[in-house]
């Protein structure tokens, strides 16, 4: 098996064992991001919202998983591998840090996986969502390609914190909350109108969402593009972020060496 | 004779609100199969050089070479080659067991999974730590905990590693078995360096064939340990032993030319490095008019510590 | 222990938490981060609203229900974790818990020194919200017709119980590993469900009505409501319509004091806990 390979295996490990060993993380990661959904599906009860809304409600609600995962379980752990002082044992190896972050996306994966099946069938289950799967391998094919391209984006954040501390931690807190809003994770992001919409569409979670509505709930959906151009800028965001994160990644490992960053803690 | 690191004019400084030189011109050789010691109080700049050494860190002028590559432009075929592992780290997951911790390493130097295992097994019983292969790392004690750090630099079979101060803070035990270890590693292969710090003398007189004493950034001397003490033979080195007295003067006594003092215990013991003996009276008075009085007064056989002392004015303590 | 001990474990555990909030090397992004994460969250009910109603107009009092009961919620996210991330962060991230634990001064008071700063950012952040509401949103609020005695004991009492269940999850985390920081998410959002945040408790199965009544935020998002918007529109949307505001504030004072004592005890029982398994400086990331 080759370097990088066994690398991304040795990494993905300690994700997949370590969320095994805690058993809490069942509890907290498949029923509790259940509330979350349960409140928006109520709220658009409320306010007398069509059926498809909660649908979207659902489908949201699992692919924030993913996009959790991007964020605190790949691009800022960086920041946590440094504080406790295996960032730099990371980077005296000779191994690829992309090979590293992918084994952190793999390994992240599953958690996030399992999180996001659980909220997509017990919302179903639980809320009486209906979906319409008619073209599975065109759905399939846009969430894998949506989650290469978020999980290359997380890549890209990562090599910021390699060298910055709590500063890309915020970074990472700011592309929580205002990322749900103007990706759409809740309601179509047409209604966002379509400046603000083609804008948020370099982040891919936001056409991902998009094309997947479409693709589960026709003409209800309001999509923004149709949903085969929407996957092909979709991979072609995947490719760009891949090749930004590798030369992201370099960069920054220079910088950091230059400056003495990538070894000082307590930031 | 191959060198493993060719350290030449090499000096970095760190910039912030003020600009600290941890090393300046520093030019360091050491052979292939060697067992190099780097001596130094806190803050001379020994990490710094083995971070830089070790690719985590670029210098800010002069050039280093690590087997043979430079650490500047060749640092990803150097990473292969080598390892490090710092005393008091905490590396690894604590939700992992040692096995897997050191596998999971092993993985990221691209050993092949039989040959890990087998590593891991013979590392593992080498250092006294069968018992605990399976145990989660955070339920390990920090001894055990260090010997699974020093287990995990050596797991990779690496051509060159930098021990920075492995035995800090463990027992005698635990000190030697590393100690044994590591001088057998060594000499186990020709082809094997190991560049290691401490704060322990006695270490280093015991382990390095070579020993580089460095101070505010640089090196002041470096030879094997034999020969650094030789240097010494112009000099008396005195351990004193006195009523309690008021230490302040042993300051002034450090000023006086050809006189290092380290203080054993403060106001009670000192020791003296010489470079002329007559100048022994006016320690004693030093030490008689701040109400001490000389208890014993003998002459001892120079060691590396006294050859520090004198290099670097004080002590390591 | 004396008053003027836990006076100073308050005020220095408050000026360290202000450090570590505010000390970055960027105080735009400090400040950005502060304001646009809970707004943004708000946004997000904005166009929701917006996307079904078509227009704030259209039902102006659901929309102030919604928007007040989402930006004073920030309170519960905030203030909570705030509490609850002191135990986190002390212990593995900085790893001081040790030293603070042995350290003669009551953690409980220290977790909520800590928890001011949080406090004084959610603050401003609920004020910007309330003033970006009535500007740019159309937030149907007139400030002079405000009950401000009413909003005054509702909102100390409300960050009491807050402060009260922040420190039983601290608690509850000394016993937990990193990954499951879902904890505040996890009692925040059955928060955010149950007690009436975003729509009436009456949208909700009759079980689940019961427990939000007995959860003390349900009252204090009531009287902040009422206290903001004197007069029966909040009244006639809440579903709890039936109780006069003093008998909301009485609910509200008791189940306040019945979580003070709970807390008191969960922490209690989670400190011995943890330091019987051994957990108070324990490191868990994977």
């Amino acid at each position: 098996m080759p370097l990088n390979l066994r690398a991304a295996v040795g990494r993905a490990y300690p994700r997949v064992i370590g969320a095994l060993r805690e058993p809490s993380w069942t509890f907290f990661d498949v029923l509790l991001p259940l509330l979350g959904i349960a409140a928006y599906i109520y709220y658009y009860r409320a306010l007398g919202a069509a059926s498809s809304f909660e649908g979207f409600v659902v489908l949201g609600g699992a692919m924030t998983a993913f996009w959790l995962n991007v964020l605190w379980g790949m691009a800022s752990q960086f920041y946590w591998e440094k504080e406790i002082g295996n960032l730099q044992l990371f980077l005296v190896s000779p191994m690829s840090r992309m090979a590293l972050l992918a084994g952190m996306a793999l390994g992240g994966m599953f958690s996030a996986g399992v999180r996001a099946l659980s909220t997509l069938f017990l919302g179903l289950i639980i809320f009486d969502v209906h979906m319409t799967v008619e073209e599975p391998l065109f759905l399939a094919a846009v969430f894998l390609v949506t989650l290469i391209a978020i999980y290359g984006m997380g890549m890209m954040f990562a090599s910021l914190f390699m060298l910055y501390g709590r500063d890309a931690w915020n970074i990472s807190n700011l592309l929580q909350e205002p990322i749900y809003l103007v990706s759409g994770f809740y309601f179509p992001v047409r209604a966002l109108g379509p400046w603000v919409s083609a804008a948020a569409s370099i982040i891919p979670i936001t056409l991902g969402l998009d094309a997947m509505r479409q693709l589960l709930f026709g003409e209800q959906a309001l999509g923004l593009l149709p949903v085969a151009t929407e996957l092909v800028i979709l991979c072609v965001l995947a490719v760009a972020f891949l090749v930004l994160a590798r030369y992201a990644l370099r960069y920054m490992e220079r910088l950091g060496r230059k400056e003495g960053r990538l070894t000082l803690r307590w930031q | 004779m191959a060198y493993a690191l060719e350290v030449s004019a090499l000096s970095r400084a760190f910039t912030g609100k003020q600009t600290v030189v941890a090393l300046e011109n520093v030019d360091l050789k050491v052979k292939e199969g060697e067992l190099f010691g780097l001596l130094g109080p806190n803050g001379a700049g020994k990490t710094t050089l083995i971070k830089i050494l070790s690719t985590l860190l670029l210098p800010t002028s002069g050039t280093a070479k690590v087997l043979g590559y430079d650490v500047d432009g060749e640092a990803s075929k150097i990473r292969p080659l080598i390892n490090m592992v710092s005393g008091g780290e905490t590396s690894g997951y604590g939700l992992l067991t040692v096995r897997e911790n050191l596998w999971m390493f092993s993985q990221f130097y691209g050993v092949p999974g039989s040959v890990a295992r087998e590593r891991i097994d013979g590392l593992l019983k080498a250092f006294g730590l069968e018992d605990k292969a399976n145990a989660k790392v955070r339920t390990i004690s920090t001894g055990q905990r260090q010997r699974m750090n020093i287990i995990r630099g050596f797991v990779t079979d690496p051509k060159l590693i930098f021990l920075d101060e492995p035995t800090l803070g463990l027992d005698v035990t635990t000190s030697r078995t590393i100690r044994e270890y590591i001088r057998d590693w060594v000499r186990a292969r020709d082809d094997r360096t190991l560049l290691l710090t401490t704060h322990y003398m006695r270490e280093a007189e015991e382990l390095c064939d070579r020993v580089a004493i460095i101070d505010r950034g640089t090196i002041l001397a470096c030879g094997p340990p034999a020969e650094l003490k030789r240097r010494m033979n112009h000099a008396s080195t005195f351990v004193m032993d006195t009523t309690s007295f008021d230490p302040a003067p042993l300051s002034a006594v450090r000023g006086v030319k050809g006189v290092s003092a380290d203080e054993i215990e403060s106001g009670k013991r000192v020791r003296l490095v010489l470079e002329d003996e007559s100048a022994i009276s006016d320690v004693i008075s030093a030490v008689v008019s701040r109400g001490g009085r000389i208890v014993s007064l003998n002459k001892v056989e120079a060691t590396l510590e006294d050859a520090f002392i004198e290099m670097v004015g004080r002590g390591l303590g | 222990m004396a008053v003027s001990a836990h006076l100073r474990t308050f005020r220095h555990a408050a000026w360290l938490g202000w450090q570590m909030e505010s000390n970055w090397t960027r105080p735009w992004l400090f400040m950005i981060y502060s304001i646009a994460r809970p707004i943004a969250a708000t946004l997000i009910l904005v166009v929701m609203f917006l996307v079904v109603k078509q227009g704030v107009a259209n039902d102006p009092a659901m929309f102030a229900f919604t928007y007040l009961g989402s930006v004073f919620f920030m309170f519960v996210a905030q203030v909570m974790m705030g509490a609850t991330m002191v135990i986190m962060e002390d212990r593995e991230h900085y790893q001081t818990l040790k030293q603070l634990y042995i350290a003669p001064i009551s953690i409980r008071v220290y977790i909520i020194g800590r928890a001011m700063s949080k406090l004084l950012l959610t603050s401003v952040s609920v004020v910007i919200s309330i003033a970006f509401g009535i500007l740019v949103l159309g937030l149907p609020l007139d400030l002079g017709t405000v009950d401000w005695p009413l909003f005054a004991a509702a909102m100390a009492l409300g960050i009491s119980c807050i402060l009260a269940i922040g420190i039983a999850l601290a608690g509850i985390t000394f016993l937990t590993a990193k990954h499951s920081s879902g904890i505040n998410e996890g009692i925040g959002g059955a928060f955010y469900l149950l007690c009436g945040t975003l729509f009436p408790l009456t949208v909700l199965p009759s079980w689940a009505q019961a427990v939000g009544m007995a959860i003390p935020l349900t009252y204090w998002l009531e009287l902040v409501r009422r206290s903001l918007y004197p007069g029966s529109a909040m009244e006639a949307i809440s579903g709890l319509g039936a109780l006069g505001s003093g008998t909301i504030m009485l609910y509200l004072v008791v189940s306040t004091l019945a979580f003070l004592a709970a807390s008191t005890l969960i922490f209690r029982y989670a400190d011995r806990r943890a330091r019987r398994a051994g957990k108070v400086d324990m490191t868990t990331s994977y």
